[in-house]
């Protein structure tokens, strides 16, 4: 089947941040108005539109505001912040117990069932985006991202639906297809961006780690809208997936062969000794 | 009655239970992370608190151990780090011991064998590793980079496959192997007779009956 991605056009965002809220409704992520009276959580003001502060376990999307000076002016950015869905997705990698995997339509999915909590994907993690409620003491977590809204019970894809933030979104900045598609669509507006003197206009997630499955035109470079330039799967991702686990499986696996060797050969060795012993006192 | 020589102290036969359950728990609760069909098995993150729980138990027991049995302490450590002219010897026999048998080769040990000095040294150097390293991602997890977290996890790894691979040798040398008929024995009821001493151990028997009759 052929692959599905997200296209975020950064340069079409007025940050309505309805995504957010959709994201939010649809997956049942419930977000509380600070209130001391009834939460005991005073509201802050940080000195930005973003709400919430940060991703968390029920916050899988929120658009970041960045203010860039160029040459004395200032340029209001948006981004949008959550789960790329890479081919080559480092999380998917280290999840020991396959609770992240590869959807057929390439996104990263997420069995939160099978979630032990142990945290490898969010140190993995390039985009720094999944995130888990853990308790100190005892270990106990669950992680949660974006699932593509393919959460089992919420699935909108199995539907034919596009993405709830998709769906929502009023000046077409996200839209919801087959990747190819996209990935021309992007590319062709990369070049018209170009064309207007935006000279480092750039198509996010196109080549990034195999190919992200959710893309960002940019009018300018990945940085300035603060995102990882090149990406890549941690040197120790691979040491410890692709290098010392194959080795560990050879070491264990042998040394049980040897053990069962040498049980089979010092049993008849010892055996053998013992009759002859016996036949020297008889 | 036959004669026998006592080969571990009661202290030392309770550190070496508690580790010994201690480890296999954190082994097998470990283990599920390493075998992906396995994954199942640790969710809800009930294996976590279980190797949480083992892992308190094996670093607490030595801490009690060792000043309690301060001497007994110091001279295990300095027998598993003295290595002389019979250890090379015992490494050169021991395929030969090891699996036909062949004694002759053997040269006499003392109250370890060069093989137990491996395995204390694995058991010393890879207990504080994964001691360590385990206590910066049970402690570390929100506020140490990820890099460091990612090769925590790496260093843990390597550790817990050499330390567990190792695990299989020795359980298998103590309980199995059709020669170490008395080793089982020794670790639970702390006694072997004499002849096996004198046989497995004779430099360390000499030692202890120097100048002074067995009593039978």
């Amino acid at each position: 089947m052929a692959e599905k991605a997200i296209l975020y056009d950064a340069t079409r965002c007025t940050a309505c941040r309805g995504c957010q809220v959709a994201c939010k409704q649809w997956n049942e992520n419930d977000e509380y108005i600070p209130t001391p009276e009834e939460n005991g959580v005073q509201a802050v003001n940080r000195g930005s539109y973003e709400n919430p502060p940060d991703l968390s376990p029920q916050t899988w999307l929120k658009m970041e505001f960045r203010e860039v000076d160029t040459g004395g002016k200032v340029r209001w950015l948006f981004t949008r912040r959550a789960c790329m869905h890479c081919t080559d997705a480092g999380c998917v990698k280290v999840c020991p117990s396959g609770a992240l995997y590869h959807h057929e339509l390439g996104f990263v999915a997420y069995d939160k069932d099978l979630c032990t909590g142990c945290g490898y994907c969010a140190d993995a993690c390039p985009f720094n985006v999944p995130r888990s409620d853990r308790n100190l003491i005892t270990g106990i977590a669950k992680m949660d991202k974006c699932t593509f809204c393919t959460t089992p019970g919420l699935d909108r894809i199995a539907q034919g639906w596009e993405p709830a933030c998709v769906k929502t979104c009023p000046t077409n900045a996200l839209e919801f297809g087959d990747r190819d598609t996209l990935v021309a669509e992007g590319r062709k507006r990369v070049e018209a961006l170009k064309d207007k003197g935006w000279t480092n206009a750039y198509l996010y997630g196109d080549k990034e780690l195999g190919g992200l499955h959710v893309m960002y035109v940019l009018d300018d470079h990945p940085a300035v809208y603060g995102l990882p330039v090149d990406p890549q799967i941690s040197a120790a991702t691979i040491a410890w997936q692709e290098v010392i686990q194959p080795i560990g499986w050879a070491v264990g696996g042998l040394t049980i062969l040897g053990l069962g060797l040498n049980y089979l050969v010092a049993r008849a060795a010892t055996k053998t000794e013992k009759e002859e012993k016996d036949a020297a006192r008889s | 009655m036959r004669q026998e020589v006592e080969r571990y102290s009661k202290p030392t036969r309770i550190l070496h239970w508690v580790h010994m359950v201690a480890f296999c728990l954190l082994f097998l609760t470990g283990l599920v992370l390493f075998i992906p069909q396995l994954g199942f098995l640790a969710q809800d993150s009930w294996t976590r608190v279980i190797h949480r729980i083992a892992a308190v138990a094996f670093v607490i027991a030595p801490l009690i151990y060792i000043p309690m049995n301060w001497k007994a302490t110091k001279e295990g450590v300095k027998k598993a780090f003295s290595w002389g002219i019979d250890d090379i010897g015992w490494l050169q026999a021991a395929p030969r011991y090891y699996f036909l048998g062949d004694e002759s080769g053997m040269p006499p040990q003392g109250s370890m064998n060069a093989g137990q000095k491996m395995w204390w040294l694995i058991v010393l150097v890879f207990g504080v590793v994964l001691a360590i390293t385990g206590a910066v991602m049970w402690f570390a997890k929100t506020t140490a980079p990820a890099a460091v977290l990612q090769w925590m996890v790496f260093i843990h790894d390597v550790a817990f496959i050499v330390s567990g691979t190792m695990l299989f040798v020795h359980i298998y040398l103590g309980v199995i192997h059709p020669l170490m008929t008395e080793s089982w024995g020794a670790i639970v009821r702390g006694k072997v007779s004499a002849d096996y001493a004198k046989a497995h151990h004779a430099k360390w028997y000499e030692e202890i009956t120097k100048g002074k009759e067995v009593k039978s």
